[in-house]
């Protein structure tokens, strides 16, 4: 179980935030924005490499006393975001690597909303909903 | 008070922390008093770099006391220790106890007093030994001497003296050396210094072995703390000698003792202590072993180990000091060995654990809050005295050594929290905070985490606010706002907003609190409405030059203060401030634009601003007014003030204003540049605000042209407004008509003629006119002339025309235009001005001119024998004739004015008049013109004969007249020996004889002979040689005449004549071939001949031979 899931667009700026314990919201923002500066890194130095890697997943990038995070680019530089409790050890890499690929595909299908612009911040109670749904794994 | 002189049992000793170096005592040296000494000392205490030894040197007194040797202990059956780690212990081997003891001594070999001195020598080395009470420390003696050294072996006296020395001090051979003064002082030292560290390492070693045979005497049970106090000697002993990897087996084993201590509530504290020092030393080590993994894993399992030994409850502060000091150290030695070249990446660095010291730093202060508040008084007798001077690290200085499990006297264990609480208090916890988070920033910094460093920048702002450092917490806050402002993170940035609004209140400034509230009525910000309101209300007090209201949230004596704070602010009479929009995402936002880019300079300047006020509550606006900068220059204008209403907004409302203005003539081709839009607010005359805005604002928006899709409700649509912030004036759209007349197209090389008419058909005069024509691609070959002449050829060409043209006046004015090129190109003319109007404007019209140039005429030549057929060589002395065709291509009937040609040697003419054929002839396009020229050529050439030049002048039908030269090219001419020529009347007449002549022409200087024969014919009955030979001399010409007597009408065929070379001419190279005499033949001699009928009457006959003359004729 995820205790936070965030999208970050391409300009690094929050499309999305959610996080299952509601006053916790600021606190998380500030972990995820840290772990961008990871994501930013990675990226800078991966795409030096190899022209167009297949693999979105970008494994764990910062692990700290309580929380862990993980993180997942697409290939229009969407950042998504999850933070796991440290403690929980149910979540193995597979389980947070599925839970990626279905926030993915619920992204996908936010965009092709018409009534969505893309680049603004996303309010759409059902996505909230699927979303909560992923990290609690009841999908 | 106490607090300053009691240490913290969190803090890890400076005897810990020190690089443990090998002790060399340094005895016998007058650094005061001798010069010499004093720079030996120099050299050896000072300059320590690390190629040298490691070993620290202290200068010795005469009567140095060292340490008390405690006496041997042969069992430990009885002893009980009290304690882990003696506070002295280190300090006493770092630098008390010398591993070395250096004794110098001024003596020269060949000393006059060697025996006393040898004496006071060794009564010094006695003494020292005395001091030293049978500790192993190794005794040397280093002579000083004058003299610089013989090679060992040679100096047979030294020997025996050094031998003498050692044996009346007592020590080894080994342990006298030498040091001469004089050059080379720092190659000794490091030299006697490495020697000084070999026996260091020994005593050291043998030191570590001694306290390592105490093991066996130790048991489980009641020397647990020996175990770890041992081990830990061992290895501080090894680091002593350097060896790092003993040093580090030795404090795992001490650690892992350490960690075997059943932990109860009396040695927690000094369990962990001397956990937080062996650790402190086991990752140090790990780094210098270059094993920084381990480091990071043994902090990490240490900190897992004790993390939850949280002790005493009314003393949890302690506990989180101590954890935040274990991080900070951690990070201080990470740091060290980055620094020593350790790379270090984004994910492990030292800021890590920087931040999370500060973190624990940040809950020690809370507990402090929590457990401290109640305590009022430091209690009395003091629980701490003593607390400096305790035997062992860790322990409680009120009850010291206390080792039983027994439970300690309440009271005065309470009365010791009650002083550790005190003390607590007094601690600065914020600056230790800060200090901490400053040094996690530089480090985030280093390893390119700005969004973290961000973070922490933020937290120690809020520390700044706790700890009522305002001031610096503004400054901090409004300095992240622009970097969360551009990622868009909404909710934290609303989150420091709030925040920097309160220290802006509390510290009254004026400037950041307007600029922070207009930022907090915006729409991105998500503050609750209710606060939005106070807010808006303060702003609103703010304008009216009142104090704002404060938070009510804040307690009331720093309410107090802060008004206070603002109590000056408003007391000048006139109160105005400038604010800086740029960069801001305000409640207000502001686009301007110009309508185009260009402006005509008759026309006015459009600008339109755009003001938007996104705030929840109804904005004033007092006046609206725009910068434009144009060159250097700034203009301003103000809105106009058209109803009360006007600059009024509510929520969401967007209002589009318009300046119009004129530009500038002397502002022509200059941009102007809108600069920023200045808002104001309140009252203009005493209290008001000036915002300035640049003409937009960046946003960092993914994709702009989606935002179009979004609903909106403003009719103006103010996130779509299209910008143009740059606009140019431009001279006005010209009224002026040009007209040019010319005859399409121009014929190249004639000075083609342009009219060039200019109507006025402006409302106004016009005055300074000025044309000027050039061609646009600079085509060197097309010439602009005033006249049709080569005088006064230009490539730019100021016309002559009246300067003033009056309203509807119409002007003509013509000039020409030569291209020596057949092409296309364009005559670009530009007419200047200055209408004459209410108001002198300049103007300018520009018009274009497509030109297209064609050749007049072609010109082709043909040359004929003299027989008129086509010949495709000259020869040399035989006329030809040059046939000039003219083919005009022109459209324009062309006259011809003269032809001629003018021959270049060897060509000359073959006639003496050499009139034009053509001359004054007017040809139309197609047809062509045809001359005849006979000419002659006067020497061989293997390449065409050039044979002159062609020239024609012509004109078009009323044109002015140009000429045409061209260069004819000839033939090849060969040269022949023989020349043949018939003379033969134009016509004959039937039964009337006539005479024809062949000239032969032997032009070789040698003598040729050929056979003449000449077929019978039909038409003719002749006289003459029939069949004969021919000799023809050199250099002369022969003549054979016939007398022919036509007996046809009509064109008959000639009697033939064959020509072959006699076979009796002499041997050697024939002059001529007899192909060459066939070609002759066929060239030059005609076949035929008119003959006409018989003449009715007396005909005027033509002339015949006369029998007197027929010598020749041949009946």
């Amino acid at each position: 179980m995820a205790v936070c899931a965030a999208i970050i667009g391409k300009d690094n700026s929050s499309k999305f935030f959610v996080t299952l314990n509601p006053d916790e919201e600021l606190h998380f923002q500030y972990k995820v924005l840290s772990s961008l500066d990871i994501i930013e890194d990675k990226l800078a130095t991966g795409t030096k490499g190899g022209a167009d890697t297949k693999e979105l997943y970008l494994g764990m990038l910062l692990s700290l006393e309580t929380y862990k995070i993980y993180g997942y680019v697409t290939n229009t530089k969407i950042k998504f975001v999850i933070v796991v409790d440290s403690t929980n050890v149910v979540l193995r890499d597979n389980e947070i690597r599925s839970m990626f690929r279905k926030i993915h595909s619920e992204f996908a299908d936010i965009v092709s909303n018409p009534f969505y612009i893309p680049g603004e911040p996303i309010i759409s109670k059902n996505f909230t909903t699927s979303m909560k749904n992923i990290m609690t794994g009841t999908v | 008070m106490q607090a300053s002189t009691v240490q913290s049992d969190s803090d890890i000793p400076q005897e810990l922390c020190v690089k443990p170096l090998a002790l060399v005592g340094v005895s016998g040296l007058d650094v005061v008093n001798n010069a010499v000494h004093k720079s030996i000392w120099e050299t050896f205490s000072g300059n320590r770099r690390i190629e040298r030894a490691p070993v620290l040197f202290k200068i010795l007194g005469n009567a140095q006391e060292f340490p008390i040797v405690k006496p041997r202990r042969t069992s430990y059956d009885w002893y009980i220790p009290k304690g882990i780690l003696k506070k002295n212990w280190m300090n006493k081997h770092l630098y008390e106890i010398p591993a070395v003891i250096v004794i110098f001594y001024d003596l020269d070999w060949n000393d006059p007093q060697w025996n006393e001195k040898m004496m006071e020598c060794a009564s010094r080395v006695q003494s020292m030994r005395a001091a030293l009470e049978g500790r192993n420390t190794r005794l040397t003696i280093v002579l000083m001497q004058n003299s610089p050294p013989l090679p060992q072996g040679e100096d047979s006296l030294a020997a025996e003296k050094a031998a003498a020395l050692c044996s009346s001090c007592d020590i080894h051979s080994q342990s006298l050396f030498v040091l001469p003064h004089g050059d080379h002082l720092q190659g000794y030292a490091v030299r006697l210094e490495n020697a000084f560290y070999e026996y260091a390492q020994v005593y050291y070693q043998n030191e570590a072995k001694h306290i390592k045979s105490h093991k066996e005497h130790l048991n489980k049970n009641s020397h647990q703390y020996l175990f770890v106090r041992h081990q830990f000697k061992i290895a501080f002993l090894s680091e002593m000698r350097q060896d790092n990897h003993t040093a580090h087996k030795h404090y795992t084993n001490a650690y892992n003792n350490l960690l075997d201590i059943r932990i109860v509530d009396t040695n927690a504290l000094e369990i962990r202590t001397i956990a937080g020092f062996i650790n402190y030393k086991l990752c140090r080590l790990l780094f210098v072993l270059n094993l920084p993994r381990d480091a990071i894993s043994q902090f990490k399992s240490h900190i897992e180990r004790f993390k939850a030994r949280i002790g005493f409850h009314e003393l949890t502060f302690e506990h989180y000091a101590w954890l935040s000091k274990q991080y900070s150290v951690f990070g201080d030695i990470f740091d060290e060995a980055v620094k020593l070249g350790l790379p270090a990446v984004q994910t492990q660095h030292p800021g890590i654990y920087y931040q999370q010291a500060a973190q624990y730093c940040t809950q020690r202060k809370k507990l402090c809050h929590e457990l401290c508040t109640t305590v009022a008084t430091y209690p009395q007798p003091d629980p701490l005295q003593g607390a400096n001077n305790m035997e062992f690290y860790g322990q409680r200085p009120w009850r010291p050594g206390k080792l039983t499990a027994d439970p300690p006297d309440p009271h005065l264990e309470s009365s010791g929290i009650q002083a550790l609480q005190y003390l607590e208090k007094q601690v600065n916890h914020s600056s230790l905070i800060i200090t901490l988070y400053g040094l996690a920033i530089s480090q985030y910094k280093m390893y390119r985490c700005p969004r973290t460093r961000r973070y922490l920048v933020l937290q120690m702002a809020d520390e700044y606010y706790d700890s009522n450092d305002y001031g610096k917490a503004l400054t901090l806050y409004t300095h992240m706002l622009t970097d969360f402002r551009n990622e868009q993170w909404w909710d934290i940035l609303s989150r420091i907003l709030e925040k920097a609004i309160l220290c802006a209140y509390l510290t009254a400034n004026v400037q950041d609190y307007v600029a922070l509230a207009l930022e907090i009525l915006g729409a991105n910000i998500k503050t609750p409405l209710n606060e939005k309101r106070r807010i808006y209300e303060n702003l609103m007090r703010i304008l009216k030059k009142l104090i704002p209201f404060g938070d009510p949230k804040l307690s009331q004596e720093i309410l107090q203060n802060a008004i206070i704070h603002w109590q000056p602010v408003f007391t000048d009479k006139r109160f105005n401030l400038t604010l800086d929009m740029y960069n801001m995402i305000a409640s207000v936002s502001v686009k301007a634009r110009f309508t185009k880019k260009t402006y005509e300079v008759n026309q006015n300047v459009i600008l339109e601003i755009f003001i938007r006020s996104t705030c929840p509550f109804p904005l004033t606006l007092t006046k609206v007014s725009v910068t434009l900068t144009l060159q250097n220059q700034n203009l301003e204008y103000t809105v106009p003030d058209l109803d009360e209403y006007s600059f009024n907004f509510h929520k969401d409302e967007v209002k589009k204003y318009v300046i119009e203005f004129l530009a500038d003539c002397k502002d022509i081709n200059k941009d102007i540049h809108i600069h920023s839009v200045n808002i104001f607010m309140g009252n203009l005359e005493d209290c008001h605000l000036n915002l300035k805005y640049p003409p937009f604002v960046e946003v960092n928006r993914n994709h702009p042209e989606l935002c179009h899709f979004k609903l909106n409700s403003d009719v103006l649509d103010f996130d779509n407004v299209q910008l143009i912030t740059q606009a140019t004036v431009v001279p006005r759209e010209s009224k002026l008509k040009v007209e040019f007349r010319h005859n399409n197209p121009a014929l190249l090389g004639e000075w083609y003629e342009i009219e060039a008419i200019v109507t006025n058909e402006e409302l106004h005069d016009i005055v300074d006119l000025k044309i000027e024509v050039w061609i646009e691609e600079e085509i060197a070959n097309v010439e602009l002339s005033l006249q049709p002449s080569d005088k006064e050829k230009k490539l730019n060409l100021v016309l002559n025309n009246s300067q003033t043209l009056q309203s509807g006046e119409e002007i003509a004015t013509n000039f020409f235009v030569r291209s020596n090129l057949v092409c296309k190109c364009n005559i670009q003319s530009k007419l200047t001005y200055v209408l004459n109007g209410d108001k002198r404007i300049l103007s300018i019209k520009t018009e274009k001119l497509p030109l297209v140039v064609v050749e007049p005429f072609e010109v082709s030549t043909k040359y004929l024998s003299i027989l008129m057929d086509e010949i495709d060589k000259f020869y040399v002395d035989e006329e030809f004739g040059i046939m000039s065709y003219v083919k005009f291509t022109s459209p324009w009937p062309i006259i011809i004015e003269d032809t001629s040609l003018d021959y270049l040697f060897p060509v000359i003419p073959a006639e003496k008049n050499q009139s034009s054929q053509i001359a004054g002839k007017m040809f139309n396009k197609d047809e062509i013109a045809a001359e005849l020229r006979l000419a002659n050529c006067n020497k061989a050439n293997i390449k065409s004969t050039n044979v002159g030049n062609y020239t024609i002048k012509w004109r078009r039908e009323g044109g002015h007249g140009a000429s045409t030269t061209l260069n004819v090219i000839g033939l090849t001419c060969d040269w022949l020996a023989v020349g043949l020529k018939l003379i033969v009347p134009a016509h004959g007449f039937v039964r009337t004889p006539m005479i024809v002549e062949y000239r032969f022409e032997n032009r070789s200087h040698e003598l040729i002979r050929l056979d003449l024969s000449m077929e019978a014919s039909e038409s003719f009955m002749f006289s003459g040689r029939k069949q004969f030979s021919i000799s023809l001399l050199p250099v002369s010409t022969r003549t054979l005449q016939y007398n022919l007597t036509p007996l046809y009408t009509g064109s008959v065929v000639l009697p033939r004549l064959g020509l072959t070379i006699s076979e009796s001419s002499e041997n050697g190279p024939p002059v001529i071939r007899q192909d060459q005499l066939n070609s002759l033949i066929y060239r030059t001699l005609p076949t035929h001949v008119y003959v006409m009928p018989q003449l009715r009457g007396e005909a005027n006959l033509p002339e015949t031979l006369k029998s007197s003359e027929n010598v020749a004729v041949i009946g």
